[in-house]
């Protein structure tokens, strides 16, 4: 046997796999994309409609509106997770009393399922039960209302994504923070670089790598986040925190407009592909480019 | 010998001779020999009458045939959502279904369920003996195809009432202030002026004395379908409009221009009210869907509201669950005039008359098991304490049994009323796009509720939306 056919063979599992989870569905959804398809339709059978459920698309308002909210939340959600999870690496590179403990906690949210993340803010946030509407109440008069008011539940969602995934940016950054050689460090400090100087010249770009990863990561999961909020506001109040992946499913399921809610998935992984090439190519690739030969 | 002996003799020969034969076991165990070990899944909301499903009869029928249960009690969407996928696919996971009674049309439509009437016909040997179709109340009539063969057995069914607080009603510093205020004495409402004084009343009392108290419940969720039915379901029928607004009789028309009534004046005098009736609400009430309306009321934030039936019994005598027990009166829905002698004439109707049965998916693996799990909870000998459990009634002779009647005292006669009005409350419309015109229309929905719509344009943009979907969906020519 050939080194080549080996190779293939030890492939052969995994790209099975692959081809039976990933190809097949990802060509069946691009398959029903042409198709008038309801269960509950008068005719029930699949329909070719052509691109029908993709001009439908360009005029679907609830649509275009779940998508700017989405945008929304993922740029808010990721940078905040970004800044915060680049803090609390820094903070955990430093030695202090019961650090380990405190790391451990840290991470805990990571492990929850989103779900169960959503169920416990919306148990933290009902009024007349949870605490956040009564402190803010009691404290600052606040009317913390979420089932009311567009601004708090749409705050209230990036607030519940970042709790829940910060840690993980913070592991990222903490791996990429530990390994970084000192070799710059020294020669920044010789050189008289001021602490943002050495942040802004020499930390920054040994962790773009990393960075780069866990906005490319989080901000994937921005765009597909449904369960969460689905169990912290069921996308209300109105349309306000109706991200995409919640509007999807609700074509999809409830509604069962299979070919349309098909079509808007593809979209909507097109949109999130082309934003991700946007942003490697607005921040890698330029740069690299602009590197002396 | 004597007399006596010889007696004595025989009855010991008798005795021995019957002790000798073979042994003669009841119907389930004959009736489940060679289903023994076998396990059927089931899924169904959680709900009161549920639960008591997997917690006592499911077990009960596992010890009688050996046939194991296992029953999924999840949320009302993810309960549509797992059901409908099942059967779509046709995988089998499920062998019986909660059937609520608004998607049993979609069900029939699509042929997902087995006809129970033809399947005990072709086995006579899975028929227990105490089945008969005729001893449900006329609930049973929703789960049948058009021969008349019954597609479901009904799990539970139950009216949406007015429940309010009988110790503030009660009151007499109460009743001073509210005759003080209004001109008239505090009793229950009989209309929807009478009802929204008496929210605005007890929201203001709760404000002056410092307590957490509002005048309503309002089922108004902002991003869940719960609203939508509380709107559609229990408010609009009591302004006299029926089946969603939509007329099928006239090529599913909604909006009035085309002979709907989704957006008539009685509509959006309907809307108005029940949106007027948000302040008068605890805050919790825009993140409420049913099970919250009645926590609510349990929890004694509210003097009055429209409470899911399937709830009352906890609420009025469970006090490890509720602060209002003891405290609940019952009535009818506070209607506008002509719509109780509409329901009266069998023209329309004055709420809802919900709940569901389970069903045997076409696709599922262990039929004849899940036939006979049917038939076991529909054993007449097991409804009373599921009633007194569950506040549900599917038997007409439940309604008489001792321990319903002396539950009924203490639930202020919610049976009595059920059994006596249930015939003034409707079911869902018999439509088999149910959820596609809900979630075409419900967005609008929450926009008057948060008050981005008014009431009048959301309503003319729902049946503009309601008419669109259904001609998408090859309803509407």
């Amino acid at each position: 046997m050939r080194p080549q056919s080996v190779g293939w063979l030890f492939m052969a599992p995994t790209l099975v796999i692959l081809f039976v989870f990933g190809v097949l569905p990802f060509v069946y959804v691009l398959v029903i994309s042409f198709f008038d398809w309801n269960s509950f339709a008068a005719d029930p059978t699949m329909r070719f409609s052509g691109v029908q459920n993709y001009r439908d698309l360009v005029f679907d308002t609830g649509y275009l509106m779940s998508l700017w909210n989405t945008l929304k939340f993922g740029v808010f959600a990721v940078a905040s997770e970004i800044v915060l999870g680049y803090f609390l690496a820094q903070l955990f590179m430093r030695n202090f009393p019961l650090k380990s403990f405190f790391r451990t906690i840290h991470t805990l949210p990571l492990m929850i399922a989103p779900v169960a993340v959503g169920a416990t803010w919306r148990l933290m946030t009902v009024p007349g039960l949870g605490p956040i509407p009564y402190y803010l109440d009691k404290w600052f008069g606040y009317d913390y209302l979420i089932s009311r008011y567009a601004g708090q539940a749409f705050f209230t969602t990036v607030v519940m994504d970042v709790w829940h995934w910060t840690p993980l940016v913070t592991l990222t950054l903490l791996a990429a923070l530990s390994s970084m050689p000192k070799e710059p460090f020294e020669q920044a400090q010789i050189d008289g670089a001021n602490k943002l100087q050495t942040f802004w010249y020499v930390t920054l770009p040994l962790l773009k790598p990393a960075i780069l990863a866990a906005v490319f990561i989080r901000l994937m999961d921005a765009m597909r986040t449904v369960d969460e909020v689905w169990m912290l506001t069921g996308g209300g109040p109105a349309a306000a925190t109706r991200y995409v992946g919640l509007y999807i499913w609700r074509v999809v399921f409830p509604k069962t407009d299979y070919g349309y809610g098909s079509a808007m998935s593809l979209i909507t992984l097109y949109l999130t592909i082309v934003m991700c090439w946007l942003l490697y190519a607005g921040l890698v690739a330029r740069r690299d480019l602009r590197k002396p030969e | 010998m004597s007399g006596l002996k010889r007696m004595l003799l025989g009855a010991a020969v008798a005795g021995l001779l019957v002790g000798a034969g073979p042994a003669r076991a009841d119907f389930w165990s004959d009736a489940a020999k060679g289903l023994e070990g076998t396990t059927i899944h089931g899924v169904s909301e959680s709900t009161p009458p549920s639960n008591y499903v997997k917690d006592v009869l499911a077990p009960a029928f596992t010890k009688a045939t050996g046939i194991k249960v296992e029953f999924e009690a999840t949320s009302w969407d993810q309960m549509y959502d797992k059901a409908i996928k099942d059967m779509e696919a046709n995988t089998g996971i499920y062998d019986f279904v909660y059937i609520e009674q608004d998607i049993v049309y979609s069900y029939l439509s699509r042929d997902f369920l087995v006809d129970i009437t033809k399947s005990l016909a072709e086995k006579p040997n899975l028929k227990a003996p105490d089945f008969d179709p005729a001893m449900f109340t006329t609930f049973v009539n929703y789960f049948k195809g058009d021969k008349g063969d019954i597609f479901g057995v009904p799990m539970e069914a139950f009216i949406k009432v007015y429940l309010y607080r009988k110790d503030l009603f009660e009151d007499p510093a109460a009743k001073e202030a509210f005759k003080a205020k209004y001109g008239y004495d505090l009793a229950v409402a009989k209309t929807h002026q009478q009802y929204k004084d008496i929210a605005d009343f007890f929201t203001a009392w709760g404000k002056e004395k410092g307590i957490e108290l509002w005048g309503s419940t309002v089922q108004a969720h902002t991003g869940h379908p719960a609203s939508w039915y509380e709107f559609f379901e229990s408010i609009a029928p009591t302004f006299g409009v029926y089946n969603w607004g939509i007329d099928a009789s006239k090529n599913y028309a909604a909006t009035v221009e085309h002979g709907g009534s989704m957006n008539s004046p009685e509509s959006k005098k309907a809307l108005e009210y029940w949106l007027s009736l948000l302040p008068d609400a605890p805050p919790e009430s825009t993140a409420s869907t049913w099970d919250e309306v009645a926590a609510t009321f349990a929890a004694g934030r509210t003097a009055q509201g429209l409470v899911y039936g399937e709830n009352a019994a906890w609420i009025a005598t469970n006090d490890t669950k509720s602060k209002v027990v003891g405290k609940v009166g019952v009535a009818l829905p506070p209607l506008e005039p002509g719509v109780l002698e509409a329901a009266e004439s069998g023209k329309g109707y004055i709420g809802y008359y919900d709940g569901g049965a389970f069903g045997i998916p076409h696709s599922s693996k262990n039929k004849d098991a899940a036939l006979l799990f049917l038939e076991y909870i529909a054993q007449p000998s097991v409804q009373a304490d599921w009633a007194v459990a569950g506040s549900r009634i599917t038997h007409q002779a439940t309604y008489d049994d001792p321990k319903v009647v002396a539950q009924d005292a203490k639930t202020d006669g919610y049976y009595t009323l059920m059994k006596n009005d249930g015939r003034l409350f409707a079911g869902a419309p018999p439509y088999p796009f149910h959820a596609q015109v809900r979630e075409a229309t419900a967005p609008f929905f929450y926009q008057a509720i948060t008050g981005e719509l008014s009431a009048s344009d959301a309503l003319d943009q729902m049946a503009a939306a309601a008419e669109k979907e259904l001609t998408k969906l090859g309803y509407r020519k």
